[in-house]
């Protein structure tokens, strides 16, 4: 017996453990009993064990990265955060480290002199200077049948293309391999690609239709009438349209089913795009507003005057995380908004040139902007920058196009493309630093097989995210909840360290009503804390009450005081607290007219009156 | 003059060498290129909860034989599936646990139940029973006649061998000491003046000499048999029906009660249990601990099975069918991947430990890909949902009915105790830790 209690010493029991940190001053240097007995137990395994080289850490981690979480007093969930934290940074500062491993460079354009520019540069130069393979991306597609939209699948690979008068192609614009090319013969408005290129959605005159990649129509969304725009949210597989009527639709195209439409109550809108990071559906209507919808709102979630008059374009950067969004006007002004903070605008200026204004952010944050008959690129940092007054911010590039009206304007992801499309067809210029080098093969892979697609259409669907789900805020999942209504934070034992959650069940009546709204706080005592001062109180009251004013009424609600809202009771009592407070406002200001003062609260404050003599 | 370069994408590196080649993949962690990384995560450890639920099929079989309750459970210390049931009807079978036979059957082993079993080396099998007698049988011989017959004064209640060497233990009104070599027992150990009987009894796994027992008054009790006298006792609030010492922590030993509950006991500090693992809603007849450590497993008047975490004390796993009666005897096997139940219906059966574990083959991408399932469940069981998922067991109908009828007169008396203080004057009476409510008295 005593031989195993001896043995079993080398692990402290827990009650002794806890007397031994007790006795042990914070101060103290000397080892405890218990630290030694773990150098041992640590001594014993070490040298059986090891951790696998791919697993230890590969630098030691600052001081003050890893949270102690010192003000929480459990200490196997304390144990648990620390290690959580500390798991966080780790896996952080490996992220860093994965940077190294990032082949691609971006594209760059830089001038030596100083008085050199690089919007001087023209396409033909830099055709020229990026080489052979690279300028393949410039083309010119000298297309009938007017104005002309673009779009491109996630990976980049294929481009879809629709114009006015219904001709539709889709095709892999790196090969040249068209996949197919209808001509739909009524008015086409906008075009889009599902999870990839094997399906896409045309906004056509009355209805929106789905085709696949060989231009067989499999769907008719009748559900969706007179389209104008289309977006594709790629991780809740919805698409959403907006018409003429104003309904915005969202169809959820894995189960089919019209998930909700909302009345936006703007009239026709021709102006629609959609946030990366959060899906949340940006509309510009005719009235200059721009509003945000999800679809568990049936009301915008931010509804902001951008322009005076309607809005032509609006745009969110995707490099910021979503955090900008530009807006253009045809008022002939482009806005650059911070979606965080609706209060302004981070610049703004005017665009020569008539009709609708186009604006576009790349991958890496530059913005196109298309007015008149050229297409202005501006470039990251200066359009980040707040700066008040319409001052234009310094221009990256620029290029003319004479086939006016320019209708769309889409970079291609991973490269540094734009495709502008107008009047005469689309063309395709170069923008050096546009887009993103490097790109991830779990999302999009420029450079995938069939299988990978298939791969990729079935993963993609298992982590299908529910659509109630889309919110302003995309971090709100696996953040921390919001504290309950139904609970309070009562101290334990009078003891103010350790506030403790107590459940709504267990609290009392008068708590429970309280936490509800439904109690009558009436008969609350200010400054009746202390027994004496409350007499106190009391007394004044009783010896300051005036006798006989109103006193029917009060004496009815005195009896109506229960726990019981009446709307009756609320209402006189509500009465009677004005008069009341008229009855204040009156004394006050008969008081200050009789000193000779204006009172700051009423009548108008005069910067002289700092000068009045006070009586 | 201006420099000017372009994105531009090497084919070569993006598309494999030669046929037949892996299609070479590129990583970029950059947090805005994976919008909803946190929203995708989460769906995917929904769909891993389900999964695991969906694929949750823990009965493997159930080995049948005996014609009466199964009392008692043995397993081999030395081999992963030999295991020994004996059961009312005096009757002992060894079972083969992968082919499922009968290595030995012995129909008539015992007079009335056989209440204990144990093996000990060289494939030698120990029983007692009602009887008053210890039969010793070797398992790979063909004769159903024992080795020896150690006859007793009393009915024996349960026994236990200690490894490598001839001693073991029996236990009646009181404790004897046998040897092997001698047909009378060799010392008996009992507390003074003490008239109960006992009930359970274990050696420590690790300190040969130290023994553990149970008695029908309420008492857990050790002793040393080199000092053949008692060292300590507690008397608890209910007494336990069986015990098990942890196979990892010598000194923690663990107690199956009558009171719905499991205790541990550190045995240097009895005067409270570490832990209480509370589940059941009817007694716990038999526990034993998984030779990891990790996990033990109980079984219960409940006519369910439920495996439990060390440290974890609520929200066991729970494994029940519609056939299984009241569970008297449950085992871990020495693998740890196989727990068994004896039940009042005469079966004995083969559950997994893991319910949705796949037996056979696992490749290694298959490993890592339940690996990762399992890891986003333990990371969102915090979520509402997953949480709900992963959680949630099915009972059946009487068994959630009496959980929850528990659960309301727990709660009636937890409300009528805390008014009872209220309406008292302050600080005359305190709530009392629920761990400290278990044992009444402890001796020396």
């Amino acid at each position: 017996m005593d031989a195993l209690i001896v043995k079993a010493d080398a692990i402290q029991p827990f009650s002794q453990k806890r007397k031994s940190n007790k006795k042990s001053s914070p101060g103290d240097p000397g080892p405890s009993s218990s630290s030694k007995a773990h150098d041992q137990t640590w001594k014993s395994i070490v040298k059986q064990s090891s951790i696998p080289k791919s697993l230890r850490p590969t630098k030691s981690l600052p001081d003050g990265v890893v949270l102690k979480h010192n003000h929480i007093a459990n200490k196997k969930l304390r144990a648990e955060l620390v290690k959580t934290s500390s798991h966080i940074a780790q896996s952080k500062a490996l992220l860093e480290d994965a940077e190294f491993l990032l082949t691609g460079e971006e594209g760059k354009m830089e001038v030596e002199g100083e008085m050199e520019r690089t919007w001087r540069v023209g396409q033909t130069e830099i055709e020229q200077g990026a080489g052979q393979e690279a300028a393949k991306g410039r083309r010119e597609f000298r297309l009938e049948g007017g104005p002309y939209r673009s779009r491109y699948t996630r990976n980049g690979r294929h481009l879809a293309i629709v114009g006015k008068t219904g001709h539709t192609a889709t095709f892999d614009w790196q090969t040249g391999m068209l996949h197919t090319e209808l001509q739909l013969q009524e008015t086409c408005r906008d075009i889009t690609f599902l999870q990839d290129h094997s399906y896409f959605a045309v906004a056509q005159k009355k209805y929106v239709f789905i085709y696949d990649r060989d231009g067989v129509e499999l769907h008719c969304l009748k559900s969706h009438i007179e389209p104008t725009r289309l977006e594709f949210l790629p991780y809740h597989w919805l698409l959403v349209s907006i018409g003429n009527a104003g309904y915005l639709k969202y169809q959820d195209t894995s189960t089919g089913q019209l998930l909700v439409e909302h009345r936006t109550k703007f009239g026709s809108c021709t102006t629609m795009t959609q946030n990366l990071h959060n899906a949340v559906i940006h509309l510009g209507h005719q009235n200059g507003l721009v509003t945000l919808w999800t679809p568990n709102l049936p009301h915008p979630a931010v509804q902001l005057l951008s322009h005076l008059g309607p809005v032509s374009s609006v745009s969110v950067d995707p490099s910021s995380g979503g955090r900008y969004m530009a807006t253009a006007g045809k008022d002939g002004t482009v806005k650059v908004w911070d979606c965080r903070n609706w209060k302004g605008t981070v610049r703004e200026w005017s665009v020569r040139g008539t009709g609708d204004t186009e604006v576009e952010w790349s991958q890496r944050g530059s913005l196109a902007v298309a007015s008149g008959g050229s297409v202005n690129v501006y470039s990251p940092p200066s359009i980040h920058t707040p700066l008040p007054g319409h001052t234009q911010p310094p221009l990256y590039l620029t290029h003319p196009i004479p086939s006016r009206p320019l209708t769309s304007l889409r970079f291609t992801p991973f490269q540094d493309i734009l495709t502008v499309g107008h009047s005469a067809g689309l063309s395709s210029i170069l923008v050096p630093g546009a887009g993103e080098p490097n790109f991830d093969s779990t999302e999009a892979d420029p450079f995938e097989n069939k299988k990978a697609r298939r791969e990729k259409e079935v993963k993609s669907l298992l982590d299908k995210i529910q659509p109630d789900m889309i919110t302003v805020d995309p971090d709100f999942i696996g953040g921390l909840a919001p504290v309950s209504k139904l609970t309070t934070n009562q101290t334990h034992q009078g003891k103010p360290s350790h506030p403790v959650e107590v459940p709504f069940a267990r609290l009392s009546r008068m708590e429970r009503l309280k936490i509800q709204g439904k109690a009558d706080e009436t008969e609350v005592v200010e400054g009746g804390e202390d027994g004496e001062g409350y007499k106190k109180d009391k007394e004044e009251r009783e010896r300051r009450r005036m006798r006989g004013k109103g006193k029917s009424l009060k004496r009815y609600l005195r009896k109506q005081r229960k726990n019981v809202i009446d709307p009756a009771a609320v209402a006189i009592r509500a009465k009677l607290e004005k008069q009341k407070q008229e009855r204040k406002q009156e004394i006050l200001k008969k008081r200050a007219e009789a000193a000779g003062v204006s009172l700051p609260g009423s009548g108008k404050v005069s910067a002289l009156d700092r000068f009045k003599r006070s009586t | 003059m201006v420099k000017i370069s372009l994105i531009q994408h090497d084919i070569s590196s993006h598309i494999p060498r030669r046929p037949g080649d892996p299609t070479p993949t590129s990583r970029n962690l950059d947090p805005n290129m994976h919008p909803f990384a946190r929203a995708r995560e989460r769906t995917r450890a929904l769909n891993a909860a389900k999964m695991d639920r969906i694929f949750a099929k823990p009965f493997v079989g159930a080995l049948e034989g005996h014609v009466d309750a199964v009392e008692v459970l043995a397993k081999h210390p030395d081999s992963v599936t030999n295991i020994a049931s004996g059961s009312w009807d005096g009757g002992i079978l060894v079972h083969h646990l992968s082919q499922r036979q009968q290595l030995l059957k012995l129909p008539q082993a015992h007079k009335g139940k056989v209440s204990g079993l144990c093996f000990a080396d060289d494939s030698r099998l120990l029983s007692c029973g009602v009887d008053r007698n210890v039969k010793i049988w070797k398992i790979d011989g063909d004769s159903d006649h024992p080795l020896s017959v150690l006859p007793g004064k009393a009915a024996i209640n349960s026994i236990d061998h200690q490894r490598s060497s001839p001693i073991f233990a029996t236990a009646s009104n009181l404790v004897h000491i046998w040897d092997e070599t001698k047909t009378a027992p060799i010392s008996n150990l009992t507390f003074p003046a003490s008239t109960e009987t006992v009930t359970a009894i274990r050696f420590n796994l690790s300190e040969r000499s130290i023994l553990a027992s149970l008695g029908s008054d309420r008492t857990f009790a050790l002793y040393d048999i080199r000092t053949s006298k008692p060292e300590r006792r507690v008397v608890m609030q209910m007494r336990a029906n069986s015990l098990s010492w942890s196979p990892t922590m010598p000194t923690s030993v663990l107690l199956a009660s009558e009171d719905h509950n499991l205790y541990t006991f550190d045995i240097r500090h009895l005067a409270e249990p570490t832990m209480i693992y509370k589940g059941h809603v009817a007694a716990v007849m038999s526990c034993d601990w998984s030779p990891t450590g990790t996990e033990f497993v109980s079984g219960g008047w409940d006519r369910t099975v439920r495996i439990w975490q060390t440290g974890q004390g609520h929200s066991p796993e729970v494994y029940h069918t519609k056939r299984m009666q009241r569970v008297t005897a449950t085992l871990v096997t020495t693998d740890a991947r196989f727990v068994l139940s004896g039940s009042d219906d005469g079966n004995v059966r083969i559950w997994k430990t893991k319910a949705s574990e796949k037996l056979g083959v696992v490749t290694s991408r298959e490993r890592a890909s339940m690996e990762y399932r399992s890891s986003l469940v333990n990371r969102w069981k915090v979520d509402k949902e997953v949480g709900k998922i992963a959680r949630t067991r099915h009972l059946p109908k009487p068994v959630y009915s009496a959980s929850k009828l528990k659960t309301t007169m727990l709660e009636a008396r937890r409300v009528k105790e805390e008014r009872q203080r209220k309406h008292t004057r302050s600080g005359e009476s305190k709530p009392k830790a629920e761990r400290k409510k278990v044992v009444l008295v402890e001796q020396s």
